[in-house]
């Protein structure tokens, strides 16, 4: 095992070697990737194993060794790299004892990478009022804990990786909430809500986390809505409505008559819900699609309360909540209407059933002769 | 073991950004609402491990909801026959086990498969047109779909217990019961003169294949 490593260091070095006579044609991600892992050296000192990681990214630590003296930036880091990579040398024998979970500092002073970009970008929030979403802000934001501002560097999305994780942050925050209120129902300090109500306060108390940055959000929603940005904004968007329909009680999976299971405010979630005429037969296709329906509604909803939110200008937003409201009780209409056109289409098969039966009745053709 | 596992979690960080990480977090952060002291699938370690047991989950529930439509079909035709109470008998298990599953899905938030709809009218319309064939096509078509789901819980069964069969002994427990429950029906369909039907090595074979097709669809949807 020993002898493993040591060859691997010795690989990594010859690397390193081989990349620093190649540095002067590096290109720009290269030198992103560089500045990156730096970044990665500077903060992770002896406690981080990097035994794990994959071969490239060590051999560029030893790039930096080499770089450091070329590069005038990285000056107060420099002498930083230079012990670096002996501690980056030795790292790699010792037992890997920090990738305990990813949100990363257990008792350690050393953070990952992940939490420094995502430091950085909740302090640039402050600064979006003044620079809108842009690498200004994230690069104001950089300053105020002390780094450079060209750590803006790892950013490779820019002002994109800003907006997405304000959502992300917008999220947790929703998410907190509602465990909170969900609980507090558990515990029966709190009446359970309809689920209408429900769904009225989640995406109020979501899009009120706009509000501090209603002014720009227009652009914001522009950056979301780039090409490369669209996945991880859909991905957000698709948590954010399954989380809230999770915690108004849904637990449909398609099929009517389903297992509810113990929620306290499972009598109060009526609308959407399968109805319960027969609990153990398996509903027509018309109904199946819950699970999808439910989700499809509220991304409808929360969509447009937003658009007509960015262009509201009535104290405290009055007209969004308003709008917010009228949506919501358009869906509650429809499913109701749905589920009362679906129990007379019943009846009537029912009744032309009998008629069925009557008229053979009548002609003779049920008799056995 | 270990190092395999922090060299996956740390390729896994790379790939996924920091936000999506966050909001994967986030997402497991929710107490799991179960009544039960513990759940039937263990609380995932990593997204790879969540995706692996959310795509069983999601096939399972899919193959024992068309399962149940398919009986359903076969009994609206052959109901009243004197085969009537011996499909209403397997169908009713089907029932269970699809109850099941719909337990599972809701407690670990799984995403149900967007094809149900389909595989509502296909399994109603197989089971009914094998049951125009008359009993020993019913009987066909339950041995073709009884092999093909026992073939797919055996072989998820294999791959639970290639990764780590104590980590998921509750899972195993469930699947290994319906296998043996779809071993059942399969061999009651055998019984009952199931390849006395004319064709029996086609439409056996059409079927499997159909149903190969629909496990390797829902698996992804």
């Amino acid at each position: 095992m020993a002898a493993l490593l040591r060859g691997l260091r010795a690989g990594r070095a010859i690397r390193g070697l081989g990349s620093v006579v190649a540095a002067p044609t590096a290109t720009t991600p290269q030198c992103r990737s560089l500045r990156r892992s730096f970044h990665c050296a500077a903060l992770r000192l002896q406690d981080e194993s990097k035994s794990d990681k994959p071969p490239s990214s060590s051999s560029t630590t030893y790039h930096e060794h080499y770089q450091a003296h070329t590069t005038e930036q990285y000056t107060t880091a420099a002498s930083q790299g230079d012990s670096a990579s002996d501690p980056a040398a030795e790292e790699a024998s010792r037992p890997n004892t920090s990738y305990q979970d990813q949100s990363g500092e257990q008792g350690e002073e050393y953070e990952t990478e992940e939490q420094l970009q995502a430091r950085i970008l909740t302090a640039a929030l402050e600064f979006v009022p003044q620079h809108g979403w842009s690498m200004e802000a994230i690069a104001a934001g950089a300053e105020t804990l002390g780094l450079s501002s060209a750590s803006t560097g790892m950013f490779y999305n820019g002002a994109g990786d800003l907006v997405l994780h304000f959502i992300a942050q917008c999220n947790s925050q929703l998410t907190e909430i509602l465990a909170e209120q969900h609980k507090q129902v558990q515990l029966g300090q709190a009446e359970p809500k309809k689920t209408a109500d429900f769904l009225r306060d989640a995406v109020e108390t979501r899009l009120r986390m706009y509000i501090p940055y209603i002014e720009t959000w227009p652009q914001a929603m522009s950056i979301l809505l780039l090409p490369h940005n669209i996945p991880d904004s859909l991905k957000h968007l698709s948590t954010l409505v399954d989380d809230i329909w999770y915690y108004a009680g849904d637990r449909s999976t398609d099929v009517s008559g389903s297992y509810h299971p113990r929620s306290p405010s499972s009598t109060a979630h009526t609308f959407l819900s399968p109805s319960h005429h027969h609990p153990h037969d398996i509903r027509p296709a018309t109904i199946q699609m819950n699970w999808y329906t439910k989700r499809a509604a509220l991304t409808g909803i929360y969509n447009t309360t937003e658009l007509v939110m960015v262009q509201d200008s009535s104290p405290d937003f009055q007209d969004t909540w308003n709008f917010l409201d009228n949506r919501i009780q358009d869906v509650v209409n429809m499913a109701s209407t749905a589920k009362q056109v679906q129990s007379t289409g019943e009846a009537v098969v029912q009744g032309l059933m009998g008629a069925a039966v009557t008229l053979k009745n009548l002609t003779g053709v049920n008799q056995r002769r | 073991m270990q190092r395999a596992a922090h060299t996956a979690l740390y390729d896994w960080s790379q790939i996924v950004g920091p936000a999506t990480i966050r909001q994967c977090l986030k997402c497991k952060a929710p107490a799991r609402q179960s009544s039960r002291a513990y759940g039937v699938i263990p609380a995932p370690r990593d997204t790879d491990e969540r995706e692996m047991l959310h795509r069983i989950l999601r096939v399972d529930h899919a193959g024992e909801y068309g399962a149940n439509r398919i009986y359903a079909g076969q009994m609206a035709v052959l109901g009243r026959s004197r085969t009537g109470p011996l499909i209403q008998e397997m169908w009713d298990q089907e029932k269970k086990h699809l109850e099941k599953f719909n337990e599972i899905l809701a407690e670990n938030r799984v995403r149900p498969t967007a094809l149900l709809p389909l595989w509502n009218i296909a399994g109603f319309v197989l089971g009914a047109s094998t049951a125009l064939l008359g009993k020993e096509g019913a009987m066909a078509c339950t041995v073709a779909v009884e092999e093909s789901i026992s073939e797919h819980y055996n072989s998820q069964i294999r791959a639970l217990m290639e990764k780590d069969p104590e980590r998921y002994t509750e899972l195993l427990q469930i699947i290994k019961e319906f296998r043996d429950d779809e071993m059942d029906h399969h061999d009651t369909g055998l019984e009952h003169d199931a390849e006395t039907l004319p064709g029996y090595w086609l439409l056996k074979n059409a079927i499997q294949l159909g149903c190969k097709a629909a496990i390797y669809v829902s698996q992804r949807v």
